[in-house]
């Protein structure tokens, strides 16, 4: 029923189609650390040689209870409940930079557990929900 | 049978669904305008600055669909040269661009009173700057390749190779870290959005589509009479 | 109350000007989508206009896209 000119071009465009995948499967791959917006604290832990003047993001939770200002200077612990680094920042946060919730901290590493910020973004999770439902839920905690 | 894709049947139709969109599009728009800015709660983290997603998340929903829907047709067009299909990607194809600039820009409005940027270079809003620069090829080869045929061709490779980025869009808060949050509505139907919150979106999604329903109907009205203008002394 | 609704808790500018970009770019859309489709209805009618009587008849009696189309330009002037 297809034609022969039908069958040509299926196989010219399938063909096409898995070049492609196959490329830019191993492009991204390639520059998977240029893709990746932030580290984690793990793979700061893991990494060789990080320490340097170059300009890194770290991401991850903002450790509970670890907030600490003295005037301009904002101290707190990005976790990823697996390794710590202590952050030092000096400047305004965003409103959602929160205990216990996603941030991303631009600046230089001093230490694999010391990390100097100069800007702080805030990364917030999937959920959405109203206000009354979470302090029900927090209730329920308690 | 036969009588249902007579050309003025069709015709007939599409002026009586664009009568009938008319008629309920601005009471639905009140309705989800009502439930995004007045019913619906504000977020227990990001207030009321969650509301921008109402129109965020469906723009980036339309953006992504209209580009599937144009490779799809560019497949089946490059395999069996079906021309009303290229008609067909022409004409969703500026309106995908929209709804993709829209998501871009609502979503810059969002980042600077959340995340505290208006940009980021992270690996989803690269993408979606990826998918909007498609747009903007797929439509320059239509308007700069003069030979019709050609254009076609040129459009169709365009859409196929733009296909491959469509996954990376989804996938990419899932495959790296970025600071764009994951998926709250999965593909198994799953949502991490409250009801209160859903409606409003689902609603905004249907008013938007009705929308899109609206323009390339016009749009396909206006090729039927172009056409006809063209034979008219052969009708 | 409405003071809330128009500052939104200090957010206003943000989602207001969100709403009104994504809207008013829908409405620019729609108003030029629209002036093209009744350009070439226009169009249309005026070059049936300029067939003899004799001839538009025939088209009018054979196409019905023809009348509906010359109908609803007639309608909009």
């Amino acid at each position: 029923m297809l034609t022969k000119k039908v069958k040509k071009r299926v196989s010219f465009l399938s063909l096409l189609l898995i070049f492609l995948v196959i490329a830019v499967f191993f492009i991204l791959k390639s520059l998977t650390s240029n893709i990746l917006y932030f580290k984690s604290p793990t793979d700061i832990q893991l990494s060789q040689d990080i320490i340097s003047k170059k300009k890194i993001r770290v991401g991850g939770m903002v450790k509970k209870d670890s907030i600490n200002i003295n005037n301009q200077e904002i101290e707190f612990i990005i976790t990823d409940l697996k390794n710590e680094i202590f952050v030092s920042y000096s400047g305004t946060v965003p409103n959602l930079f929160l205990e216990g919730k996603g941030v991303v901290a631009e600046g230089i590493l001093k230490d694999k557990n010391f990390f100097i910020a100069d800007r702080i973004l805030a990364k917030h999770d999937e959920k959405y929900m109203p206000p009354e439902l979470t302090d029900l839920m927090k209730k329920d905690v308690k | 049978m036969l009588d249902l894709i007579n050309p003025s049947r069709i015709f007939h139709w599409i002026d009586k669904l664009i009568n009938f969109i008319n008629s309920i599009f601005f009471i639905l728009l009140l309705i989800a305008l009502t439930f995004a800015l007045i019913l619906s709660p504000p977020d227990y983290l990001q207030g009321d600055s969650v509301r921008i997603m109402y129109v965020h998340v469906p723009s980036a929903w339309i953006g992504l669909a209209s580009f599937t829907v144009i490779a799809l047709l560019s497949i089946l067009n490059f395999i069996f040269k079906i021309k009303n299909f290229s008609l067909i990607t022409k004409s969703i194809a500026p309106l995908g661009l929209m709804f993709t600039c829209l998501a871009i820009v609502t979503g810059s409005l969002w980042g600077k009173p959340t995340w505290g940027t208006w940009w980021v270079w992270d690996a989803r809003i690269t993408s979606m700057v990826v998918l909007s620069i498609f747009y903007i090829l797929f439509i320059l080869a239509h308007k700069l390749i003069k030979d019709e045929g050609k254009a076609y061709k040129a459009s169709n490779i365009i859409a196929i190779i733009g296909l491959v980025n469509i996954p990376v869009i989804k996938y990419s808060v899932d495959w790296w870290n970025t600071l764009h949050q994951p998926a709250s509505i999965k593909l198994d139907g799953t949502s991490s959005i409250h009801t209160s919150m859903l409606l409003p979106l689902m609603l905004m999604l249907l008013v938007l589509l009705l929308y899109c329903a609206l323009i390339l109907l016009m749009k396909y009205k206006t090729e039927i009479i172009r056409i006809k203008r063209k034979n008219i002394k052969r009708i | 109350m409405i003071e809330n609704f128009i500052s939104m808790n200090g957010y206003g500018l943000f989602v207001w000007l969100s709403f009104a970009i994504t809207f008013s770019t829908c409405a620019i859309i729609y108003y030029k989508t629209y002036k093209t489709m009744k350009k070439y209805e226009k169009e249309f009618a005026k070059e049936l206009e300029q067939l003899s009587v004799s001839e538009r008849q025939l088209v009018l009696e054979k196409s019905r896209i023809a009348s509906q189309v010359l109908a609803s330009y007639n309608k909009s002037i």
